[in-house]
């Protein structure tokens, strides 16, 4: 008789009634861990990866749960809990946790330099995913301590790296395969920057935009679960609430949408005007003796110190500050003020290799720049629909897609941290504007620029994204091919390729099957006293693997070397030959593209 | 095939194997860690900046009782830090706002808690009043209705009558009586019969939108229950006097305090009423003597007031044929002259209602030509002008 499926089955519990309870749910616990875990390990590593990805989420999020935490503790520790610190806190606190950061990076955390974005990307493509676990906890600890004290920097970019250093972790302690271990701190980044935007989207497109650069179906998977499962963690201990609270508004006409150009053409000119000081400075201030740079820190503190005197609101991330803005809370002044002196005061941090990150201070400057050109506007056009605060919303994506040259990111990220879509249209037409300002004047996005400065040559995913993708219709030849059925006479081929020698023979055998013919082939059989053969008869070569015209060069190039000639098909009728392709025209192809 | 994966695929028992448990064992152990030391990390942080944002709220609320709205304004938005979605911070804020004179700015914070309840009355109040301050008026309405209509915590009643008492004086403070005079209809529907306060109100608005009647009747209301109701007196007497009942009038003017009475506006109105008593031939209870006598007196002021108009716009009162309003109303006058002596009225007392109707023709005629009158001809005036209302009506 045969036993029941359930008994048999690996894994499956074995009942033993005879033992004593104690025992029962003990054997009964580690059967049940046996299975699970039995289920776990025989799934294929594809889908173990998707399970590893929500474990990242989890854990990822708890980290910045945490990490966001230790932020506020240490501002109302080093700052107060005001908005307005007293003078002594002002000035010191920056100033002793700066130094005291400088000598964490130093001594005990060297890695924990910058804002993390390249790091991790230098991981992926330098390190193949390896991140040190000690940069996790250094990132926490300096970055926490420098936010939290008020230097200008943002917790998103080290949330990123945090992540990323924690999926790294468990891919290898997990002895993912190479190539796992390498696709998965993108994915650890991807829920370290969805936790700490509480933005999961705009997390998935900024990882694929900028870290990966391409959507690779195999880690996007894996890479929207850990954002996914990071934001729900997130959420369950910090609430579900978004970012900033904006009131609702509707363009009513598309004349309306041109104050938004104009946001777009400042914004862009404000975010090349940052990328050029910190492109300057930067290599400058690294060329420093090393010595200085235990003090670079404290230096940039004692500095926005001293102007957090005059306008503490350029201290620390400053979200609440971005909040009081959406609420027409400042005047156009002081909103232009706050964004001028925030570009200087986040330039000292960032410049002093101060870690910390740089979407809070983007997006602020980003806010205070839409506020003021809201509100000049709408001096002007007192018509204009939407409050200060609805420019101040767009102007923090305008700004951000400028600045960090992600401008799909950017549409997004303005849709989740205000959970407005009213903004949509707006905040997209100003930030391919900045974007395209940005573009035109700087070649080199932030990041790569960055890279470059640090001496790694990282692929820029900009590059990747706007090369010219080479199709089959680019390199193939129309009226180059004589399509011959069987039936057709030999002789009679070879009138019509008389005068016509450089065309090339295909046999339409049936449709989506073709043969080539060579013409020595055919003169073979012409020279033949019999006159009857047809071309059925002859040697050819084929069924021939054939191609679309809108398909890449790339893949046509899999093919084009085994055999003498391609024929391009069209996709609605197989019998119909629209042009050959050979491995020389492609070639030809690319070397007309000129090289990035 | 070759990949650790790949091997456990076919269920290959290795050492590898047995680390990735282990290691996945110790992940969930660790995450299960990390669960509980986040969840009491964040209790207590959640504990401490409640209680921060709470502090900050309740500094706030001191400053702004105390009048230091620049205080406030700072504690609000601290308070706001730590607790950003709170509603209620929010709306304090704006209320400090919109008492510091920069209504716009705390408009944005309502705007947001009313995209978030459309219902609320105290935020739709607030808006209202913003956009009143800012005499954007369609707009008060909408907010003001939305108040009306809105949700109260406590009170719902008294709050949505109080709010729509606040629209009706706004909209009678800007001249739109025709959109005030529904609010106060629905208003005087609201207001319980007993509650003499809010009647007070009721009848003050019907005054002040010149709805003498309904006016008169709100006060009388008040003056059922209570007859010496100062208030009430003064708008019962203002109402009569407006609605030409000056016997009324000058009832409810005596009954007012000496201190009242002399008032501005309400001494004049007093005065104006006793004349007009005391030249009243229709007055019930006169003698013929008295009644001629009054009619008489009547016609001559009358006259003299025709004359000292027409000498005023230099006219010549007896042009042939009389072409202007002065001169055809003292042609008419002039017929009856001959037999105007008081004691020819008393012997025909027929002709009483003719000579007061004359008096009243002259003194509507200089009115015209030269404005209105003041003392005895006005009294006349109002007089003739309150009798012209009645027959008409």
């Amino acid at each position: 008789m045969t036993e029941p499926a359930a008994v048999t089955s690996p894994g499956a519990i074995p009942p033993a009634p005879s033992e004593p309870a104690n025992s029962i749910t003990k054997s009964g616990f580690r059967a049940m861990w046996e299975s699970w875990t039995n289920r776990v390990f025989t799934m294929r590593e594809d889908r173990f990866f998707l399970f590893l990805a929500v474990l990242i989420g989890i854990l990822s999020g708890l980290a910045v749960v945490c990490f966001r935490i230790a932020i506020e503790w240490t501002q109302i520790e080093l700052l107060g809990s005001s908005l307005s610190p007293t003078f002594p806190r002002l000035v010191l606190a920056p100033t002793l946790a700066g130094f005291a950061v400088a000598l964490l990076v130093i001594y005990v955390f060297p890695r924990a330099r910058g804002s993390g974005v390249n790091q991790t990307k230098s991981a992926v493509y330098v390190s193949n995913g390896y991140i040190p676990f000690n940069t996790v906890v250094g990132k926490f600890i300096t970055c926490a301590l420098a936010i939290g004290s008020g230097q200008s920097l943002g917790p998103e970019d080290p949330s990123l790296q945090m992540g990323a250093g924690i999926a790294s972790l468990l891919g290898r302690r997990l002895r993912l395969s190479q190539e796992k271990v390498r696709l998965i701190a993108p994915v650890g980044a991807a829920a370290g920057l969805a936790a700490a935007f509480n933005a999961p989207i705009s997390a998935v497109l900024f990882v694929l935009e900028e870290v990966i650069g391409t959507w690779s179906a195999g880690v996007l998977g894996a890479i929207v679960l850990a954002a996914i499962s990071s934001v729900v963690t997130m959420r369950a201990f910090l609430g579900p609430e978004s970012m900033f609270r904006v009131p609702p508004f509707r363009v009513a006409k598309p004349a309306d949408l041109l104050a938004y150009v104009a946001l777009g053409i400042v914004g862009g000119l404000a975010s090349l005007v940052f990328l050029k000081w910190l492109a300057y400075a930067r290599p400058r201030i690294q060329a420093f003796p090393r010595w200085t740079q235990h003090f670079q820190p404290a230096v940039a503190g004692l500095l926005i110190g001293i102007i957090g005197m005059r306008l503490p609101q350029v201290m620390g991330a400053g979200y609440p500050i971005i909040d009081q803005a959406m609420h027409g809370q400042f005047t156009w002044k002081l909103l232009l003020a706050l964004a001028a002196l925030k570009i200087l005061a986040t330039g000292f941090s960032f410049l002093s290799g101060t870690p910390g990150g740089m979407f809070a201070p983007s997006l602020f400057i980003g806010a205070m720049l839409g506020g003021a050109v809201g509100a000049i506007e709408q001096h002007f056009f007192p018509a204009l629909p939407g409050t200060v605060g609805t420019f101040a919303l767009v102007g923090m994506g305008t700004f951000f897609a400028g600045f960090l040259r992600v401008p799909i990111t950017s549409v997004f990220m303005v849709i989740e941290v205000s959970g407005n879509y009213t903004a949509i249209l707006p905040v997209m037409i100003s930030s391919l504007i900045a974007y395209g300002i940005s573009r035109s004047y700087i070649k080199v996005p932030l990041f790569d620029l960055l890279a470059r400065q640090d001496g790694l040559v990282l692929p820029s995913v900009e590059e990747q994204r706007e090369q010219m993708i080479l199709t089959v219709e680019d390199a193939m030849r129309v009226d180059a091919a004589l399509v011959l059925e069987r039936a057709d006479k030999v002789v009679d081929a070879i009138k019509k390729l008389e005068g016509n020698e450089g065309l090339l023979s295909f046999v339409r055998v049936r449709p989506g099957e073709w043969n080539f013919i060579e013409h020595s082939e055919l003169q073979r059989l012409a020279a033949d006293t019999s006159q009857s053969h047809t071309v059925e008869e002859a040697n050819s070569k084929g069924p021939l693997p054939f191609v679309f015209r809108d398909m890449s060069l790339e893949e046509a190039l899999h093919w084009a070397g085994d055999w003498p000639a391609l024929p391009v098909l069209s996709r609605a009728d197989l019998s119909k030959l629209e042009g050959v392709l050979t491995l020389d025209d492609i070639l030809k192809a690319f070397r007309k593209v000129p090289v990035a | 095939m070759s990949s650790p994966a790949n091997a456990i695929l076919v269920g290959k028992k290795s050492p590898r194997i047995y680390s990735r448990e282990a290691v996945l064992f110790g992940c969930i152990l660790l995450l299960v860690l990390f669960v509980l030391f986040t969840a009491a990390v964040s209790r207590m942080y959640h504990k401490s900046i409640h209680v921060l944002a709470d502090n900050w709220f309740d500094q706030g609320e001191a400053s702004f009782r105390a009048g230091d709205i620049k205080s406030a304004l700072t504690d609000y938005r601290n308070a706001l830090v730590y607790s950003p979605d709170n509603a209620k911070f929010q709306f304090h804020l704006a209320q400090a706002l919109a008492a510091a004179g920069r209504g716009d700015e705390g408009r944005s914070y309502l705007l947001n808690l009313l995209s978030e309840s459309p219902g609320s009355g105290d935020v739709n109040l607030t808006l209202a009043r913003i956009a009143a301050h800012k005499g954007l008026t369609s707009e008060a309405l909408r907010y003001y209705h939305g108040a009306i209509y809105g949700e109260w915590d406590n009170d719902p009643i008294g709050k949505r009558w109080q709010v729509r008492r606040e629209l009706a004086e706004y909209l009678l403070d800007h001249g739109l009586q025709q959109q005030a005079v529904p609010e106060i209809i629905a208003l005087a529907d609201s207001t319980p019969a007993n509650d003499t306060e809010q009647l007070r109100v009721v009848g003050i608005l019907w005054l002040r939108a010149k709805l003498w009647t309904r006016a008169l009747e709100v006060f009388r209301t008040i003056l059922s229950a209570n007859a010496n109701d100062e208030d009430a007196l003064l708008g019962a007497a203002t109402s009569a006097f407006n609605l030409g009942q000056y016997s009324a009038a000058l009832d409810y003017f005596d009954r007012l305090p000496e201190k009242d009475r002399d008032a501005s506006g309400v001494a004049e109105m007093h005065k104006t009423a006793q004349q007009i008593n005391e030249m009243n031939a229709f007055l019930p209870g006169l003698s013929r003597e008295a009644k001629a006598r009054r009619a008489a007196n009547d016609l001559f002021l009358a006259t003299a007031r025709l004359q000292q108009c027409a000498g005023q716009v230099g006219q010549s009162l007896t042009a042939t044929p009389p072409q202007s309003q002065l001169q055809k109303a003292f042609a008419e006058s002039k017929e009856l002259a001959a037999d105007e002596s008081w004691q020819n009225i008393a012997k025909h007392p027929e002709t009483v209602d003719e000579v007061i109707g004359h008096a009243f023709e002259m003194e509507n005629a200089a009115a015209a030509v030269c404005g209105e009158a003041e003392g005895a001809d006005r009294a006349l005036w109002l007089l003739g002008r309150s009798r012209e209302f009645r027959h008409s009506d």
